[in-house]
This record gives structure tokens, sequence and C-alpha cells, in this order.
């Protein structure tokens, strides 16, 4: 496998991870353009911890979503019970309120000879444990798709299950899940942590893989991008937002004679899917039918 | 004191820009009740249109300003078209994300015009600085406060004073009554959609003159200035986006006299949150 | 003056009106009766063009009216007193009755002026909060400005839904003389209510709408004549 088909897979995988997290609080009926923050929390955390503590690398990486998670569980002590435009502006705020306080974050300490850390606008460069550690670019790749394969079925499982039960509802109607007994607080709380987490973890892959993080990683476009990949692959599904990033990445990425007019593409390609299917591909109409497709063909 | 005093002027003077595009937003907000995050990457595109004209034919500011508010215009009518109406049964969430793509867009038409990533903005040179007392006051901050405040003049009179304006706020208070009293809710939305970006063209007038250069990131910029002001003034309120617009300006010069220019956004980036995080309105409105 | 003839109006695969006609003769009050959900409401966001019907016709003074836009039915001269009564809440009670001359407000403003002060007139109270925001009202003085609201396109038709709704019964009296009123200047009223006995003190002809049809029709007497409908809507007493 090409070093280039190498690449555009872990980049899949871990805008795979931003997309599932934005996914996450669009069931809960939220829709977020600050996930990109928590892809730079976790990163930071993470780089971090390897390579200023020496942390191994699977640690190191779970430190950044631990971190991340954290951050969205404590956005969500003021976040939880604002919906609508209110939550969308403020996590926008939240995401470049993010990225403007890590252009002035440093924090260098000495590791052999010289000074690695976040240092402002110039980043944090230097996170090695990938190298130094000895895995392949392609074990890396892999283990990313694995990761992201085991997010989906996790994610999926709790779509099913009585907790993802209730996240429906609060996504549907907030004032009548709390009439049935759904804690919609909790429920919003515990799903933010969660969707921080899962950018985090995004987000300490990437910055294992690249060997660096700066504040511009904190783009609004990433999470913008990452809300657009659910709506594109459709919302029936957590399949729907991979599907979405496999197709922006993997598709029209490669194109090469788009350069330069790839955004007019990939913006004009969203606005008309939204007139046509307001809720992606695979939206819930989809993903029934398939089911039963596949019911039908089992028996 | 003196410097208090002077950031306040400063803060007045910027804000009242913030106030033109926490109005353009109100307007499009009020009348339609979704929100359009690409308002100001249609000012952006309408700033470099001005940018590129006065790049060619130095000296002419009045086709520098023409071609600003006519590309604002125009982007304004093709938000409308692909966000708005194609989408306007379906829900306001849908028409917020396909705002972004047409964002994402005009970013990009932005940077396949461009020479450099900073333009330069054309700004009538020859106006004077005034000093009352201890207190500056630069000629393009004049302009701007001057400006905006005549263009705030004629939309509060085209409101509250036209039939039109008596159409477009009755949509905005409930449109269905407004269809009851024989007003085309979706004629007025759409002219509103216009008479919105016709502001937020002019304000982007103002603005770039005073800056005298134009970043692709103003898109963004302005998007959250206007957001802020509106929001700040209580979303859907024409005078609450004024307040709002001065409000933020205030606090952003006084941030940056007191603590340093890094912390100018991150005030107003604060500030924006705060709001939402203490605002009554935000925990009580249900999801889009 | 209105004929309806055999409407039919769905909202998707839902039909909520099935073939409705009725008449209502002018300088009369006609009321139409009927339960919640019988399809009220939407026969007169049919009228008034907010809704299309599938088909059928409408006329108002000859001519054709079905398919016709909200505005032009108000030019035509047909105004809505909705149901809830929908002022605008943020606006002031005087920029309100502005709204409602909206369609003669280009080209008649001396005449809307003049409305204006009749208005004032006729409800002192609109004039005492004149320069209040209407969402400030009281549920009757709300009712009152929706009715004056809908007189200031100066209506040959006026059409009310449910104006009693949540109003005590003192105001619903006052509400309804307003309308006996307006009757005898010569306006034609088209009134839906769920307080029969009231309606039909006022009503000269009542329409019985049952599940998207005309159940019954006919003289207010003729109506409490009628066993069952007294039964199901004035009450045992009436019967």
């Amino acid at each position: 496998m090409s070093d280039y088909a190498v690449s555009l897979l872990v980049r899949i995988g871990v805008e795979a991870f931003v997309a599932l997290s934005a996914y996450l609080l669009l069931v809960i009926g939220r829709v977020s353009f600050g996930q990109q923050a928590f892809f730079v929390i976790g990163g930071y955390a993470a780089g971090i911890a390897t390579a200023l503590y020496g942390a191994p690398l699977a640690v190191g990486i779970m430190v950044g979503a631990v971190a991340a998670g954290v951050a969205g569980a404590l956005l969500s002590a003021v976040m939880a019970p604002v919906g609508g435009i209110y939550f969308a502006a403020g996590s926008l705020a939240f995401g470049e309120l993010v990225r403007v306080a890590l252009l002035s974050f440093h924090y260098q300490v000495p590791v052999g000879a010289d000074l690695t850390g976040p240092a402002g606008a110039d980043g944090f460069r230097g996170v090695r444990a990938l190298f130094t550690g000895g895995v392949s670019a392609t074990a890396f790749m892999l283990a990313v798709a694995g990761l992201v394969a085991l997010t989906f079925l996790a994610i999926a499982l709790l779509l099913r299950s009585r907790w993802g039960e209730a996240m429906r509802m609060v996504g549907e109607d907030e004032t009548a899940s709390a009439s049935l007994g759904v804690r919609v607080r909790r429920v919003a709380a515990l799903t933010m942590a969660g969707a921080g987490a899962l950018a985090g973890l995004g987000g300490g892959l990437f910055v294992h893989y690249a060997t660096y993080m700066e504040p511009g990683h904190s783009d609004v476009m990433l999470g913008v991008h990452s809300l657009a990949y659910a709506f594109i692959g459709g919302l029936g599904t957590p399949l729907g937002p991979i599907i979405g990033v496999a197709l922006d990445i993997g598709l029209l990425e490669s194109f090469r004679f788009l350069a330069g007019y790839r955004m007019i593409v990939f913006g004009g390609l969203v606005m008309g899917l939204l007139v046509v299917r307001p809720r992606g591909l695979l939206d819930e109409v989809a993903v029934h039918r398939l089911s039963r497709l596949v019911a039908w063909g089992r028996r | 004191m003196v410097d208090f005093l002077q950031a306040l002027v400063d803060g007045v003077m910027l804000g009242a820009t913030y106030s033109l595009l926490g109005l353009g937003f109100t307007l499009i907000f009020g009348v339609l009740r979704r929100l359009n995050l690409a308002f100001g990457p249609t000012i952006l595109v309408g700033i470099y249109a001005g940018s590129h004209v006065g790049l060619a034919w130095p000296g002419a500011l009045w086709a520098v300003v023409a071609a600003t508010v006519v590309a604002a215009i125009l982007c304004g009518i093709y938000v409308e078209r692909c966000s708005f109406r194609a989408l306007a049964r379906q829900a306001p969430v849908v028409s917020m994300i396909s705002t972004f793509a047409v964002w994402m867009q005009l970013q990009e038409l932005v940077s396949l015009f461009e020479a450099s990533r900073t333009m330069p903005y054309p700004s009538p040179a020859w106006l004077p600085a005034l000093t009352v007392g201890p207190i500056l006051l630069r000629s393009d901050a004049l302009l701007m406060w001057s400006g905006a405040t005549a263009i705030m003049l004629a939309l509060f009179v085209l409101l509250y004073r036209t039939r039109f304006g008596t159409a477009v706020r009755a949509v905005a208070d409930s449109s269905e009554a407004a269809a009851l009293m024989g007003v085309n809710v979706s004629i007025i939305g759409a002219a509103a959609f216009l008479l919105a970006s016709t502001v937020g063209g002019l304000a982007g007038v103002l603005i770039a003159q005073s800056q005298q250069q134009v970043t692709p990131y103003f898109g963004l910029w302005a998007t959250v200035k206007g957001l802020t002001a509106m929001l700040l003034g209580g979303a859907g309120s024409l005078p609450g986006a004024v307040a709002g617009g001065v409000i933020l300006g205030v606090v952003e010069t006084q941030t940056l006299w007191h603590f340093g220019g890094q912390w100018r956004d991150l005030a107003s980036f604060a500030l924006l949150f705060l709001v939402i995080a203490l605002s009554p309105r935000a925990r009580s409105e249900p999801t889009l | 003056m209105l004929e309806v003839r055999d409407v039919v109006t769905s909202y998707g695969m839902i039909q909520a009106l099935r073939g409705v006609s009725l008449t209502a003769r002018e300088g009369e009050v006609t009321c139409i009766l009927g339960p919640n959900g019988a399809g009220k409401t939407t026969l007169l966001y049919t009228i008034a063009g907010i809704l299309r019907p599938r088909s059928g016709s409408i006329s108002f003074q000859g001519r054709e009216l079905a398919g016709t836009s909200a505005p032009d039915v108000v030019g035509r001269g047909i105004s809505l007193v909705p149901e809830n009564r929908l002022v605008f809440p943020h606006m002031t009670v005087r920029e309100n009755l502005f709204a409602g001359a909206y369609v003669r407000l280009g080209r008649d403003r001396a005449g809307v002026e003049a409305d204006l002060d009749a208005m004032f007139a006729r409800f002192p109270i609109l004039k005492q909060r004149a320069g209040q925001a209407a969402g400030t009202l009281s549920g009757g003085e709300q009712q009152m400005l929706a009715v004056a609201r809908a007189l200031m396109a100066r209506p040959r038709l006026l059409m009310m839904d449910e104006p009693s709704l949540g109003l005590a019964p003192l105001v619903v009296e006052q509400i309804f003389q307003i309308v006996q009123g307006l009757n005898r200047e010569g306006i034609t009223v088209l009134l839906v209510e769920q307080n029969a006995r009231l309606a039909l003190s006022i009503a000269h002809h009542a329409y019985l709408l049952e599940q998207g049809r005309i159940a019954f029709h006919g003289t207010p007497s003729e109506v409490s004549a009628n066993e069952g409908i007294s039964r199901a809507y004035l009450g045992i007493k009436g019967g």
C-alpha cells in the first residue's frame, strides 16, 4: 500500500472520530460547531503525556480522550440546558475560545537537549512517540481503522439500548421526554462528555501521526466539516458520518483536477444533498428499509 | 481615566459597525426564524470585489463601494435561493447547515481570485483626525461611526415608518397573522434578506476602509461579531442588536487597551459564550 | 355573498374537508358549529387563501375565490380574526392596527388614519393602550384588538374563529355584542364557535360541520328543534 493511501486512510479514520462526535450531539438534537476544540484538547493532552512525560503511546492517547471528555463534561455544566441556535452559537464561541487561548498557551519542559511542549502560536511540535516506539505507518493505520470499527459498534449498541432511546427522545422533544421521566440534563451532559472524548481520541491519534499540532487545528471548518459528514452520510446510523468522511476525503481529495475548487464542489454537494435528502443518504427511512431487506434475506 | 475614555470612544465607534452586522443578522433571523451563518462570508466576497476594483481603478472610491455592496447582495441572493427558499419546508437546522456549505464555497471563491492572502482596501485619506480635549478621534473611526449611524437611522425609518417596514416587523412577530393581514410572507422574507445583505455590504465598506486591508478570515470574524451583537441584544430585537454591537465594541477596545491585543478576541468570544451561558432565553428555547 | 361548493382540502394524506358546501348570505350572521377536529379552522383558512383547496369552488360576490392568494382575498374584502387572536405581540396596539390595514396602506394613508380614529372611538380601551406592546394586553383586550385589526382592512365579510376561546363569560358577552353591532352596520359575519348557545343567539343561519362534512344546516330554531344536535351541542336542556 502506498504511503499516500496510508495517510489518506489515517486522515479518514481520524476525522471519523470528530464526525461521530458531532453525530452523537445531533442525536440529542444539538448542532455543535465546536467539536474541533475537543479534537485539539485531546491532541495536546495526549502529546503532553507521551512527549513530555514519556507515557506509552496507548496510555497517551487514552489521556487525550479522557482530558477531552472531562472538558466536554465541564462545558456541559454550562451548555447542557441550552438548545437550538444558542447551543450552535455557544459551541462556535467555545471552539474559537480554545483556539485563541492556545495561541498564548506555553508549557515547555526540557526533554533531552531540547525544550518540548506547546509553544503558543508556534504550536506543539516534536510528538514522536509513534516513531520512537517503532510503530510502522501501516500498523498505525490498521489500529486507527480498528478503533473506528470498535467505536462504530459501541455507538450502534448504545443507540439500541435504553440509553440510546433516551438520547433520541431528548433529540425529538425535551419537554415531552422530561415528562416521561427522562433526565434530560443528565443525558445531555453525558452525551457531551462522550462526544468530547471521541473527538479527543481522534486528536490523540492525529498528533502522534503528524508529530505536531497547532492552534490552527481548532479551525471552525473542521467542526463544520464533521457536522456536514453526518448530514451527507445520513443521520439514521452511526455509519452515516463515517461514509461522509470517506466520500469527502477519499473521493473528492483524490480528484486532483479539483484542486482549488474542492470546497466549492464539496459545499455544492452538501447544499444539493440537503435539498434532496435533508437527513442524509442513510436517513432513518433508508436504514429501516435496509434492515428489513437484510431480515428478509436471512429468512 | 483618559485611557478609559479613549477606549470607550473607540469602542463606541467600532461598535457601531458591529451593530450594523447585528442588524443584518437580526433582520434575517427575525423574519425567517433561521440563522444565516454565511452572512459574514457574503460580506467577505463583497470586500474582495471592492478591493479588486480599488486596485484596478485607483481613486474611484464610489466604484469600490458599489462593487462591495453589489457583490454582497449577489451572494445574499445566492444564499437565499440555495439555503432558505429551497429548504423552506425543512427544519431550520437544515438551513443553518446549508449556509455553512455556502460559507465553504464563498471562502474558496475568494481564495481563487486573491493575489495574496491580505488584500488592500482603499480608504478616503483626505479626512482629518479630530482631537476633543485629550481624546483623539481617528478619521477612519469617525467615518465608521457616522456612516453606521446614518445607515441605522435610515434603516429604522424604513422599518418603523413605512408600509414595507410594518410588513417586515409583522412577519417577524407572527408570520401566520401577517399572512392573514394580506402580507405576502415569502416575498417579505426575500426582501428582508436583500435588505440585510445591503446593510452587510455597507458595514463591510466601513470596516474595510478602517482596517485598510482584508484577509479571508474576515468571513468568520464578521459572522461571530454579528451573531454576538444579535444574541447580546436578545435574538430578534432590532434596538437590541444596536445595543449589543456597541457593548461588544466597548468590551473589545477596553480589553485591547488594558490587557493587549491577544486578549481582544478572547474577550469577544468569552462575552458571546457568557451571554449564552447566562441568558434565561437560551435555556428556555426549544431545540430547532 | 359567499358560496362554498364541494370544497376538499387536505394536509398531505389527510383530508380535512371532504366536500363542504355552505352559503353566507349578505348582511347575515352565519355560524359554523362542530366538534374539535371537524375542520372548522381549515375551512376558514381555505376561504382566506392560506390553504389551497384540492377541488371545489368558492365564490365571493359572484367571483371565483378558490386558489386566490391571501393578499388578494383580503383585498377583495374578506378578513379573518384567527383563533387565539394572534396579535403581533411585540408591536404596539397602534402598529397592530396599521398592520391590519396593510393591503390599503400604500394607496389610502389618509383613510387608514381616519379608520384608526374610528377604531379608537369604537374601542376606547385600545386608545388607552395605543402605545403598549400588544402582548401585554389581557385576553379580552387582545380579542378586541384582533377584531379591530381585521376591521382596518374594511372587510365586507368578517370571519371569526372561536372568539370566545379562553375568555371570561362577561368578556365573551361583550365581544358578541360587538359582533352583533358590526352585523347591524351591514358587515356579513361568518362565525366559528364552540359556545353553540351563544352563537345561535346571534346567528341567522347555522351549519354543523362533522368530520369534514356538513352534517346539518338550518335556522337557529331548526337547529334547536333537532333533538340529536341540541343534545350534543346545547346540552339536554335545549332538546
